[in-house]
């Protein structure tokens, strides 16, 4: 090599040798112990908000029930937990209520409406966050599919981790009553799965 | 110098009187055994203990309460990274820093676990992302070529999920394995991780161009510009491999074209609009060919032969042809620089390049052209007239190169 630029490190003549610049580690000792302690805290508080987070939208959000759709028996339990699919997640292109057609990845928010028998339906969907009635609930999507006469949307409720000595009970229900609870700020998360048919 | 050398022959030295025995006791105290570069069996062991730890602890996982199921992930947690600072003060380096890496993949499944616990499977990624960013921090804190590699590995892992279940390419993850990675082995040049950073933004690269379902030809331009960064990088073997894995991308494509590009349904998926295709394309190339001329490298700008955009043209069969003769002189080119070089890795690198070429031309050309046994003949009389010329050459760059002394 013909040139070397101002901030090219010279190699550290080490015991272990080789043809690997090697450089020392240019952190003081206390400086990165520091750090590190930081850090770990920060893993610690991490994993902790992400309880916290499944607390809080348990607690201060607001509980619909919603009704499966039936899948297949047989893919229905996969390892420990039970792969759902909802009513609400493939509308009719009419619910749609956004000025453009849908599109892939975009997202979307389905009004939900409790219906006589206690769960809920979708009664439109809006590419941006609608305000709803009282009786009525948000929940986000994704657009996952769009055809003709209908899309297919993605909450990410789709799988449910299933409590020790449930799974076989769920497995053989055709169709299901599944709880979630949507937290003001829009998360969503199931609080309880049972059979529909009880 | 390997210290097995001085072990096996030292006693010889110092019988022959070339050195004292002192001196092959201090000559031998240079060279401590436990010099070991990777640690590859550090992050073996973290890894089993890891997994074993993770199956005893999910095969009860959901008979135990949530906060101890919490406080037990925290726990592990805590205690890998307390273990690895402990062991590492102590100077047991390779055991310390397995340790680390196992509270780094401890957090991962923290993560995973929590959300599974509270049912949280939302779309955003955050939760992995933060993994992936804590592997960046820790590989800058502890300087660590086994976090810089986890750190790559759990990207791609990011990306791989973000794509693969969430349908959605994160920016934010790619640009920060190419940034944070990216400037970490631009300071502390390396070989090995050279190679794993291009395979790692490679993956991403990969992902980003199936995600967007565009011509595949696309994914040359990030590559390349990988490639063009190890133009720049002052340490020559680093930027080697660096540019190793985009290389190889590159000739298996090209190997490719050459295979099918005759038929031009073939060629047709390759086609990505010209002018858009053809300017990033250059751009990349001038970037590269600045860092060549700035690091006095301009012999390596063959390199690029395997770029030429031969996929345009709807030639048929004589675009077949022409990529084979583009294999041929890259091949060649290698095999050229190799000798000037006197570098013998790259001479069997040149010549498998140029038998891999020559097989192709085989399937290629035999079928309809040439009788088999003629085909054979003339590809053996090639090679035999290659290598008798390059011995040649390398001969009389030998010679030229230590002039007799007067």
């Amino acid at each position: 090599m013909s040139t070397l630029p101002a901030d090219s490190l010279p190699p550290v003549a080490g015991p272990a040798g080789g043809s690997i610049p090697v450089l020392p580690n240019d952190l003081p000792e206390p400086t990165r112990r520091r750090w590190v302690q930081w850090l770990v805290l920060a893993q610690v508080l991490f994993v902790l908000g992400v309880a916290a987070a499944g607390y809080a939208t348990a607690a201060l959000g607001r509980t619909v029930t919603l009704h499966t759709r039936p899948v297949d028996p047989r893919d229905l339990l996969y390892g420990d937990y039970v792969n759902l699919r909802y009513q609400v997640s493939e509308l009719p292109g009419g619910l749609w209520r956004g000025s453009a057609m849908p599109r892939r990845h975009q997202p979307a928010y389905v009004l939900l409406e409790p219906q006589p028998d206690g769960t809920y339906e979708a009664v439109a969907a809006f590419p941006e966050k609608p305000a709803a009635t009282g009786q009525q609930a948000v929940l986000r999507g994704s657009v996952q599919d769009v055809w003709r006469r209908g899309l297919r949307l993605r909450y990410g409720l789709e799988r449910y981790y299933v409590p020790e000595g449930q799974g076989r009970q769920l497995e053989r229900r055709q169709s299901l009553r599944v709880q979630v609870s949507i937290a003001p700020w829009g998360q969503a998360r199931i609080t309880g799965v049972e059979p529909a048919d009880k | 110098m390997s210290r097995k050398l001085l072990e096996t022959d030292g006693r010889e030295w110092v019988q022959k009187e070339i050195i004292t025995e002192t001196q092959r006791e201090q000559l031998l105290a240079l060279y401590p055994t436990d010099a070991t570069a990777i640690g590859l069996l550090p992050l073996l062991g973290s890894l089993l203990v890891g997994l074993s730890a993770l199956s005893v602890v999910a095969a009860n996982w959901q008979g135990l309460p949530e906060v101890v199921r919490l406080a037990l992930l925290l726990g592990s947690l805590c205690g890998a990274y307390a273990g690895g600072e402990y062991f590492r003060r102590r100077g047991n380096l390779n055991l310390g820093m397995g340790l680390i890496a196992l509270g780094l993949i401890l957090f991962g499944a923290s993560i995973v676990l929590t959300s599974q616990l509270y049912q949280l499977i939302g779309y955003d990624l955050t939760g992995l992302l933060a993994w992936a960013v804590a592997g960046m921090a820790l590989t800058w804190l502890y300087r660590s070529r086994l976090l810089f590699l986890m750190t790559a590995v759990i990207s791609g892992i990011v990306q791989g999920y973000n794509t693969g279940q969430l349908g959605a390419f994160s920016y934010l993850t790619a640009i920060g394995t190419a940034l944070g990675l990216g400037y970490y082995w631009w300071r502390r040049p390396d070989a090995l991780l050279g190679g794993v950073l291009a395979t790692g933004l490679l993956w991403q690269a990969a992902l980003l161009i199936n995600h967007l379902h565009v011509k595949i030809t696309w994914f040359f331009i990030p590559a390349m510009l990988v490639y063009a960064f190890g133009d720049w990088q002052p340490d020559r073997p680093a930027g080697r491999a660096l540019q190793g894995p985009p290389l190889v991308t590159a000739f298996l494509f090209t190997l490719g074209l050459a295979l099918f590009g005759e038929s031009d349904l073939y060629a047709g998926q390759l086609r990505a609009p010209l002018l858009p295709y053809l300017a990033a394309l250059v751009a990349v190339l001038i970037v590269s060919v600045a860092g060549k001329r700035q690091r006095g490298r301009l012999g390596s700008l063959t390199d690029w032969l395997l770029l030429l955009p031969g996929f345009y043209f709807t030639g048929g069969l004589p675009l077949a042809i022409a990529t084979l003769v583009v294999l041929y002189a890259y091949s060649g080119a290698v095999l050229l620089r190799a000798h000037q070089e006197q570098n013998p890795d790259r001479v069997t690198l040149g010549t498998v390049l140029f038998i891999i070429t020559t097989a192709v031309a085989y399937f290629k050309l035999t079928w309809g052209f040439l009788d088999k046994s003629l085909f054979f003949l003339l590809g053996g009389l090639l090679l035999l007239g290659l290598s008798w010329w390059l011995r040649r050459r390398a001969a009389h760059t030998f010679s030229s190169s230590t002039p007799p002394k007067p």
